[in-house]
């Protein structure tokens, strides 16, 4: 165990805000986001890299907040679920959750959106397998999947429609 | 019963309220919290599952930087008295701390309590406290535990937590006359936990100034946690203030964190400073709470030629862990669904419970209904392959029919309502069942293992708590409350509160659905407090979130109290209004919400009927004086305290029910067992949000499919738990769930004021429903399906047991035709 | 969960990494993806005292497709292998990548980082020992070049010296006419397989010129099934031939009992899923496409 505590300085971006910060090396990014930086939608649910309650995006890849140290993402642009309404609208993803009750309590509904992120970036349209394999990786307790699933297929839907018009 | 307003909202597809901070992330979850000044608590738990405690050493700890101070069992122990047993003598006499004194009896017992300025430095300092144990050998299991051979409590004399028999009808007489008689050796309800994915988490603040305690946390039973918190840290009940927000789920589980609430508490009075204690996946797994583990000894069944059961006798054993906590209510909880959904009328169970050292039992999701209701359909379904009737069939002849409702069980619970015959056939319908045999029938042809099942289960909501008197005859418990304060505020807003802690149940849209029907108004305009709050003042003794009950209890409080509210306001604005209140009409006027004049045209708007009572109140006459427009009203359920030597009585307000049916197939090479087609139905009486109770069902389809193939707490012979995380555990996930259909009918209940029902449970209803699947996969292969849990590796193994003649013979059959 | 507290250093280049493992000792480990060591530092099951960051190195993270060699760097990230059009030529990388736990883990976890770990239930070296594979390992002596038979040495045991790292991974390029299948079994995608197989097939018409048939998580290392091999070498690719082939890697397997299932099981198991791979690895070397993912429970 080292004598004195170690910091580290490092720069980051955090839905498109910058901040400059000294941490620990063993801080985890989660911890950073909620207890430095007050961005306490992103939760814990496990020590094991199995629920991804944590979910963010690190440079528009989605990863598990909590198995990655927060000096690892100096210089990157993180998305949380704080991020992802603008101006007060909620994000074409947010609008389909509530459309389809794709949440319960609410825990793991961040990291589920932010999977859904990822997903939507890359694949406009996902059929039912492929929104399954992308988010394997997120647990929900409440809603059994279904719901959100739904959800996630509306929000496809929604943001296709909407770049297809923006793009007439 | 149904009360006369009209429904523009109850019944309808309204979007939940909660969904606005909840989806922007901004919701307020306990470990969101912060307070000036908070220091951070870790536990150091035993390793082992039973040990004596030799000697503790903190001082390597308190050493360390930043920590604040420890905290033994062996310091608590002048402060505080034991914690309330439910459970009479001699278990009365144990004595539970919330940190271990002398003797650990479970591994992941909380030991120490370490406390400093952050999570890390606490567990730092965890990792150099020096514990001393001697192991004990353990107790895994409540068969071995009951011969007493070696005692947890030794204050007990026994390991006998509770023992009763409950023996209705002419059992003897039943047997004599039975043409078929099964016999079945054993059968094993698994232990597992809906683990919800928050943790519980305690922050506690003991004031010096005024000695009052103050918690935010997620406890989801608080006027239940307060009670046992007073007594066991000697305070007055009125200064320990709990506080919830949003929760992330507990499904019952959350209910018994008061252990810890209780050591965050006494080491916030040593610190002289605030406590957080958030609690980690692992600590979750070995010490939160697990469902109740249940074995089936030496049952019976009489049988009539046709298949009609007409007698059963069993010998239940239930393994509670290493303290009983909020057992042994479970002891007789179960016997809310006596003869789950069947007629038989004849019945002994011989019921005991049995501590073990493992991880305490607690409610969970289906709480000790679901153990027996998955044994009797066992038991039908067995009787069913056994005596070569069509286990829909079957099903049909033993059902309670419709035309019985409501129903009085042998045990003298009234079922309110139901259509068993009716959802069966909504569920064929839904999944295609004569197409599926079909199906079967070639793919037996083709050596395939494919089995279809059924369960039919029932989610037993509002508890008359006289039963617990059946358990303990000194409990000062009956019936059952809610409280709901509604009130027009001084500038006339609408506001709610009630004393329930929603976990994602969508309490705050639903209480504004009830609340906007009665006024008249959208449900937009009207504010529903989050969370539970003692000094929001709307608690009683059994206010919380458990138990498939908002519907009916929570509900009629808020529409108890609305009501009243509205009787004020009738009575404040006929005398502004200089009119009858019989010609009133609540309705949306130009400046908000009034009450209107049909006669005279005149009206009033809330802020106006509010101003009169709170700020202009000279012009309000005095007779007028006892209108407060903040209107608390105590819903109490119609029950009775049950018949205790004969443990007969109503125990439950209301039955919903569920009956799924699932296709299922053994993989012949990898023995996975994959689920090809899963149908849901549902009668939950009236439906106050469909969407809200469409998301209740997928959820505990969800958990009981995990239960059923997936989700199992292993320990191994010395009681190490094996399934400590989540990458053991294995709570399933997206690509293990299969899409599920979901139909539904509504026999409206007639014991609640809307005709709902609680819901919620779900009855476990896919454990039962897998299980009667795989028994008609592999019946033909002479596998009896004996346990609730069954993985790939349990299936290879019964059925190479089979194939080597090694497999015990279970099930026996006695004919007499 | 809160690791210990450690020194953490950031490596500008691999030269540098592999001086600061000389100079840091027994108690430095690198931090390539991180998803097995993080987790593993915060249930405190590993304490090391130093980190070497291996994330801001440019230049080790590539996919590059060379002399009838692909070449992997050893950053690259599980998700860049599941995303390439390289390597989706040879479909058991494919199979490998997109089926390693789930989207978050691929989007960080490193195929150098996987091979250097040496876990028992890792994918990689179970899919790499059916192929060509080299790894190219730096260390203050220079580079040497590994085949992964002898770079995989024991559970969590590597030919890696302690300040040596893995650089590259190059794969030789199957034939045309050689298919591969690599296929699971898992209770979900966060955790470990339950069992894997991993078959290459290099075929003439219906007959199997060569055969490597390597199963995962059913002992120390991976274990490659040679009589299983043979018994498809050669041969017809029918039922008689498959049935000597799944009875032999089912012999060859050694699994340890554990919350995954039973030892006997998993014997079982492994065997089902060598037959079900053989068939995907035989259709593909006769140029059909097959998808493939992974058996969840």
């Amino acid at each position: 165990m080292p004598d004195a505590v170690e910091t580290i300085p490092i720069r980051l971006k955090v839905n498109g805000k910058s901040h400059s910060l000294t941490v620990e090396p063993r801080l985890l990014l989660v911890e950073l986001l909620r207890e430095h930086l007050d961005l306490t939608g992103t939760h814990v649910g496990c020590d094991t890299t199995y629920c991804g309650a944590c979910t963010v995006l690190i440079n528009g890849a989605a990863v598990k907040s909590c198995t990655v140290f927060a000096v690892q993402a100096d210089g990157a642009e993180i998305l949380t679920v704080e991020g992802l309404e603008t101006d007060g609208q909620l994000h074409p993803i947010q609008r389909a959750f509530a459309e389809c009750y794709g949440l319960q309590c609410g825990y793991c509904t961040p990291g589920l959106m932010l999977a859904t992120h990822q997903l939507l970036a890359r694949n406009k349209r996902p059929d039912e397998k492929a929104i399954r394999k992308a988010i394997a990786g997120n647990t929900c307790r409440c809603t059994g999947y279904q719901n959100i699933i739904k959800a996630i297929q509306a929000a496809a839907r929604n943001m296709d429609g909407v770049q297809q018009r923006s793009s007439v | 019963m149904t009360l006369g307003e009209p429904r523009r909202w109850v019944g309808h597809a309204l979007p939940r309220k909660e969904e606005n901070r909840l989806l922007r992330g901004r919701g307020k979850f306990a470990d969101d919290i912060k307070l000036r000044d908070m220091l951070y608590l870790r536990f150091i738990r035993s390793p082992y599952a039973h040990a004596n405690i030799l000697s503790i050493d903190v001082s390597a700890a308190e050493a360390v930087p930043g920590v604040i101070c420890t905290l033994t069992g062996a310091e608590i122990v002048p402060l505080t008295q034991p914690f309330i047993e439910i459970g009479p003598d001699p278990f009365a006499k144990i004595k539970d701390y919330p940190l271990a004194v002398s003797k650990a009896r479970y591994q992941g017992e909380p030991v120490v309590a370490v406390v400093a300025t952050s999570p890390a430095i606490a567990d730092d300092a965890a990792e150099v406290v020096q514990i001393e144990y001697e192991a004990l050998d353990p107790l895994g299991d409540g068969e071995q535990a009951l011969q007493d051979k070696s005692l947890l409590h030794e204050e007990a004399g026994t390991n006998r937590v509770w023992n009763g028999v409950f023996e209705y009808g002419d059992v003897d007489r039943a047997f004599k006359d039975a043409a078929y008689i099964v016999n079945i050796d054993r059968l094993h309800f698994h232990r597992f936990s809906s683990t919800p994915l928050e943790n519980n988490v305690v922050i506690a603040e003991w004031n010096p100034k005024d000695e009052r305690i103050y918690y935010s946390c997620n406890n989801s039973f608080p006027s239940f946690a307060i009670q046992f918190l007073a007594a066991h840290l000697n305070v007055h009940i009125d200064r320990i203030r709990v506080e919830t927000s949003d929760i992330g789920g507990s499904f019952g589980i959350k209910i018994t964190s008061y252990p810890q609430m209780a050591v965050c508490a006494l080491a916030s009075k040593k610190a002289g400073r605030p406590i957080k204690w958030v609690e980690t996946r692992s600590e979750h797994m070995t010490s939160s709470a697990h469902g109740n583990e249940r074995t089936f000894r030496d049952t019976r069944v009489a049988l009539a030629k046709d298949g009609v059961i007409t007698a059963i006798t069993s010998r239940h054993i239930d393994d509670c862990g290493a303290y009983p906590r909020y057992e042994p209510l479970g002891c007789v909880i179960w016997s809310q669904v006596f003869p789950g959904v069947y007629r038989f009328k004849n019945a002994r169970i011989d019921f005991m419970q049995a501590v073990t050292n493992k991880c305490p039992v607690g409610p969970n999701r289906g709480y000790s209904r679901m153990q027996h209701l998955w044994f009797l359909e066992r038991v039908v379904d067995i009787c069913a392959h056994e005596l070569g009737i069509a286990p829909d069939e079957m099903r049909l002849r033993n059902y309670v029919r419709p035309e019985e409702f409501p129903y009085t069980t042998p045990n003298g619970c009234v079922y309110d309502s139901g259509n068993y015959p009716k959802m069966l056939q909504v569920a064929k319908d839904l999944i295609g069942w004569d197409e599926w045999k079909k199906k079967q029938a070639a793919a037996r042809k083709e050596g395939r293992l494919l089995g279809i099942g059924i369960g039919t289960t029932l989610d037993s909501g509002t508890n008359n708590f006289g039963q617990s008197q059946i358990v303990n005859p000194g409990l000062p418990y009956s019936g059952n409350s809610q409280g709901a304060n509604c009130k027009l505020d001084i500038y006339g807003e609408v506001v709610v509160a009630v004393g329930s802690c929603p976990q994602g149940q969508g309490h705050e849209t639903t209480a504004a659905q009830v609340v906007a029907d009665v006024l008249n108004i959208h449900p937009d305009l009207v504010t529903v407090r989050t969370g539970f709050d003692t000094e929001r003042n709307v608690h009683t003794g059994f206010s919380g979130t458990y138990a498939s009950q908002f519907a009916v209890s929570g509900l009629s409080a808020v529409h108890g109290a609305a009501q009243k509210l509205k009787a004020e306001m009738k009575r404040l604005a006929a005398f502004t209004l200089q009119t009858k209140e019989d010609d009133l009409e609540f309705s949306m006027g130009a400046q908000g919400p009034e009450v209107r004049a049909r006669g005279n045209g005149k009206s009033i708007n809330y802020w106006g009927l509010a101003n009169l009572v709170n700020a202009n109140t000279a012009a309000l006459p005095p007779e007028l004086y006892e209108v407060t427009l903040n209107c608390r009203y105590i819903w109490r359920a119609p029950f009775k305290v049950p018949d205790k030597q004969k443990k007969y009585g109503n125990l439950t307000l209301t039955y919903a029910s569920q009956l799924h049916i699932c296709v299922v197939e053994v993989d012949r090479e990898t023995f996975i067992p994959r689920i090809l087609d899963y149908g849901a139905v549902d009668d939950c009486g009236t439906v106050i949000n469909p969407p809200i109770v469409e998301g209740q069902v997928y959820g505990a389809t969800a958990h009981g499919i995990g239960a059923a193939l997936m989700e199992n707490c292993v320990y191994d012979a010395v009681g190490n738990m094996l399934t400590s995380t989540f990458s053991d555990y294995t709570p399933i996930t997206a690509v293990n769930m299969p899409a599920v259909k979901y139909g539904h009918i509504e026999t409206p209940s007639p014991h609640s004021y809307s005709g709902a029902k609680g819901m919620g449970e779900g009855g476990a209803a896919p454990i039962h429903t897998i299980s009667a699947a795989l028994q008609d996969a592999l019946f033909a292969s002479g596998i009896v399906i004996a346990d609730s849990f069954n993985n790939a590796d349990s299936l290879f193994r019964a059925m190479v047991a089979k194939e080597i003649g090694q497999a015990q013979k279970l099930v026996r059959v006695e004919r007499r035709v | 969960m809160y690791p210990r507290a450690f020194h953490y250093h950031r490596a500008g280049s691999l030269k540098e990494a592999v001086a600061m493992l000389s100079q840091l000792g027994g108690e430095a480990k690198l931090l390539a993806g991180g998803q097995s060591l993080i987790p593993l530092m915060k249930l405190r099951f590993a304490n090391p005292g130093h980190l070497i960051d291996l994330n801001f190195i440019s230049g080790t993270s590539f996919i590059k497709e060379e002399d009838g060699r692909l070449r992997f760097g050893a950053m690259t990230r599980h998700a860049e292998i599941e995303d390439s059009s390289a390597a989706k030529k040879i479909p058991i990388l494919h199979d490998c990548a997109a089926g390693i736990a789930d989207v978050q883990v691929r989007n960080r976890g490193t195929i150098g980082g996987s091979l250097a770990e040496a876990d028992p239930s890792g994918d990689w070296a179970t899919v790499l020992m059916t192929l060509h594979t080299e790894l190219h390992c730096l260390g203050n002596q220079g580079e040497r070049t590994v085949p992964i038979e002898e770079f995989i040495k024991d559970a969590y045991t590597t030919a890696l010296a302690h300040d040596e790292l893995v650089r590259e991974i190059t794969v030789r390029k199957p034939s045309p006419n050689s298919g591969g299948a690599y296929l699971a079994f898992k209770r979900c995608a966060p955790v470990y397989p339950t069992a894997s197989a991993a078959v290459q097939l290099t075929m003439e018409g219906e007959t199997c010129r060569e055969a490597r048939i390597v199963l995962g998580c059913v002992g120390l290392t991976p274990i490659r099934a040679k009589q299983a091999e043979s018994a498809l070498r050669g041969a017809a690719v029918n039922e008689k031939s498959v049935s000597a082939a799944v009875e032999a890697a089912r012999t060859a397997s050694d699994p340890q009992p554990d919350m995954r299932g039973s030892a006997e099981y998993k014997h079982t198991l492994v065997g089902a899923l060598v037959k079900r791979a053989i068939d995907v690895a035989r259709r593909r070397a006769l140029g059909e496409k097959v998808e493939l993912s992974h058996i969840y429970a």
